[in-house]
């Protein structure tokens, strides 16, 4: 069994936010513009936060980048009335956009914001609308839950990039940090501080299985028994 | 055979007259439901983005009225139903004006969820795809299988008055022989099966009452995502609101229909439903304190910060009208039982059921306002599509309800002549009914 997952260590983040520009551009994720970000309509597959803790002297400022956590028992899932978002084999939460009805429910169940709604028809500027990505994967049933652009009214999110994950098991290419040149989800592939791993969280050889045992590992939010796929590793 | 025959033609007036105001109404209501089929295309070629919807207030307007709307049909139809199960006779003129007025909050509700969703095109996914997991679903299944009964309910109760409304007003005859499914049996056999259908209906139209408004709790009440509706209290709560609701909305309607359709409904009963609303009262408070005192003595950070954004937020005015206009002031002007005149029972009950929406709003907004990560602050505001398009279904939903005012008798006729004409008495019905 395959369980992909992401580990991030904060003590490496660098809060470039190259990992979410990299998310954009990967999956055709629409821009809002300044309008819709000003009423929180924005889409951020992958979101970058800032929180500042304590108070002056004593401040820290915190910074992370927070993807889907494509939790083991995910809230979203079950709550779907047309059974258009589901935890695929590989322990990935993915959406089905043609079959989602846009009722928003799955939004008001994941307590991490994970999931984002098409309030209009995608639009992307000229430069980024020109270099769409092609891909396109679909389920078992044909329904597309990869890349290409979404229609208005449905809800989207981080897909830990399926398209390039089923393009190399297609191809046989390794997969996963731990092997040089192995294939990552984008947000990995672009972190130039080496702080996002991606990989299998079964397979005792991965990076990101030692990585989640470390003793920095943590989970956002654990209490609410969610077990998301994703590690945080604190800062020191 | 004479007398019953004028009795009947007095009850049915309204049916056969109309006056200029009902006239100008009907136009009115159709001005209002055009404006929001013009909304509405804003809507469909723009997107949802023509709301004032965003994130973290993924739902808004749309879904405080289905909720809303859900509990006025459910309270109506417990009163409906406490009358035949119980055999309360005093009750039984309101029962059909109930009935209607939950078929119609009903129809309502369901309006408003197609509106919400962004690709209504594809609701026929519930039914080829429904995931039996999903609380929308056992909603969906849960709302058909009680607009079913109150369909089925409400024709076997208004059968016989249809037919004699046909034999009154002969121009409609072939209208109401289609409302009465070509079933015009009157003879006493008929009727008495009627009766009995009706009373089994009863008995399982409480409980699916019970179910329904439970259910669209549980829609909000299972999210441990939102820490403001993740309380096993929220079901019971929405039962106790939408009963004081429902029967706020009957009484509004039943003395609205008084007083502009001149239906006879005794000044007695009226009281008798003022006193109702009082001993409801005390419950909604009982349940806002029962919640209250919890979160704020444990303060467990999500809900009291929730609970904070209620009673303090920018929201708060809501909270509060509902606490004050909506439940203190309509208990402190029918508290006495001198005073539960008509004309100030129905005011009250103006009072509750424009304040339970109210309540509505504060159960379903602030909560989904809370974020667990540190997002910026959300707010929700509304925009002109959204409440022409309420407009709109309130518009609709009244002229469905006039419409039915003018098409069948609101009170049921054997009332008019025949006050014993409940079980112990089939001759008296099987008299009227030939007459």
């Amino acid at each position: 069994m395959v369980r992909w997952g992401l580990v991030i260590d904060l003590d490496k983040c660098t809060a470039c936010q190259a990992c979410v520009v990299a998310c954009r551009v990967e999956n055709n994720v629409p821009i809002g513009g300044e309008e819709e970000v000003r009423k929180e309509r924005a889409i951020f597959w992958n979101q970058f936060f800032s929180e500042i803790h304590g108070e002056y002297p004593n401040v820290r400022l915190h910074m992370f980048p927070r993807p889907c956590m494509h939790c083991e028992d995910p809230p979203c899932v079950p709550v779907c009335p047309v059974d258009a978002t589901y935890k695929d084999k590989d322990g990935r939460v993915l959406v089905r956009y043609d079959k989602c009805i846009g009722c928003r429910y799955c939004m008001v169940a994941c307590p991490y914001g994970a999931r984002y709604f098409n309030w209009f028809t995608p639009e992307y500027g000229e430069g980024h609308g020109n270099h769409l990505n092609p891909d396109v994967v679909r389920d078992g049933e044909g329904w597309i839950v990869g890349p290409s652009p979404r229609p208005r009214g449905v809800v989207e999110k981080c897909t830990l990039c399926v398209q390039r994950i089923e393009r190399a098991k297609e191809e046989g290419t390794p997969l996963g940090s731990e092997h040089e040149g192995g294939v990552v989800s984008a947000c990995a592939q672009t972190c130039p501080a080496f702080a996002i791993s991606f990989g299998d969280l079964e397979d005792p050889s991965s990076d990101v299985y030692r990585l989640s045992k470390d003793k920095r590992a943590f989970r956002l939010l654990e209490d609410l028994g969610t077990r998301p796929q994703v590690y945080y590793l604190s800062e020191g | 055979m004479e007398s019953n025959t004028t009795g009947v033609s007095s009850a049915l007036r309204p049916l056969a007259e109309t006056t200029w105001r009902f006239r100008i109404l009907v136009v009115l209501l159709f001005a209002v439901i055009g404006w929001a089929l013009y909304a509405y295309s804003v809507q469909l070629s723009v997107g949802l983005g023509s709301t004032g919807m965003n994130a973290p207030a993924y739902w808004g307007v749309y879904i405080v009225n289905f909720v809303y709307l859900i509990g006025l049909s459910a309270g109506g139809v417990i009163v409906a139903s406490l009358a035949y199960v119980f055999n309360l006779k005093e009750y039984k003129p309101i029962a059909r004006i109930a009935e209607l007025l939950a078929i119609m909050c009903l129809i309502m509700a369901m309006i408003f969820v197609t509106l919400d969703v962004g690709r209504p095109e594809r609701l026929v996914n519930i039914v080829l795809f429904g995931n039996p997991w999903s609380p929308l679903v056992w909603d969906f299944i849960v709302i058909m299988i009680y607009l079913a009964i109150c369909l089925v309910y409400g024709y076997l109760g208004t059968r016989s008055d249809i037919v004699a409304a046909m034999k009154a007003i002969p121009k409609r005859a072939r209208l109401y022989r289609m409302l009465a499914l070509w079933y015009t049996d009157v003879s006493p056999e008929a009727r008495k099966k009627d009766e009995r259908t009706l009373r089994i209906i009863a008995m399982a139209a409480l409980p699916m009452a019970i179910a329904l408004h439970s259910v669209t709790a549980w829609i909000l009440g299972l999210m441990k995502a939102q820490p403001g509706w993740h309380t096993a209290l929220l079901a019971p709560l929405f039962v106790a609101s939408a009963i004081i609701s429902g029967l706020a909305l009957v009484v509004v309607a039943t003395v609205a229909s008084r007083r502009f359709l001149h239906v006879q409904i005794p000044d007695a009963l009226i009281s008798r439903l003022g006193r109702f609303l009082v001993w409801l009262i005390p419950i909604d408070f009982y349940f806002a304190f029962a919640e209250i005192i919890t979160i704020q003595y444990g303060r467990e950070p999500a809900q009291f910060s929730t609970l904070q954004d209620v009673v303090l937020g920018p929201l708060a005015w809501s909270f509060w009208t509902e606490m004050i206009v909506g439940l203190l002031i309509p208990f402190l002007l029918i508290v006495r039982a001198k005073d539960r005149t008509p004309r100030r029972v129905g005011l009250a009950a103006l009072l509750i059921f424009v304040g339970v929406f109210f309540k509505r709003i504060d159960i379903v907004i602030p909560s989904l306002i809370f974020r667990w990560l540190p997002f910026p602050p959300g707010g929700y505001t509304p925009t002109w599509v959204e409440l022409s398009l309420m407009a709109g279904v309130y518009a609709f939903g009244v002229l469905f309800f006039v419409t039915f005012a003018k098409l069948f008798p609101l009170v049921p006729l054997e009332r008019e002549h025949e006050p014993e004409a409940a079980e112990e008495a089939p001759h008296a019905e099987a008299l009227l009914a030939e007459g």
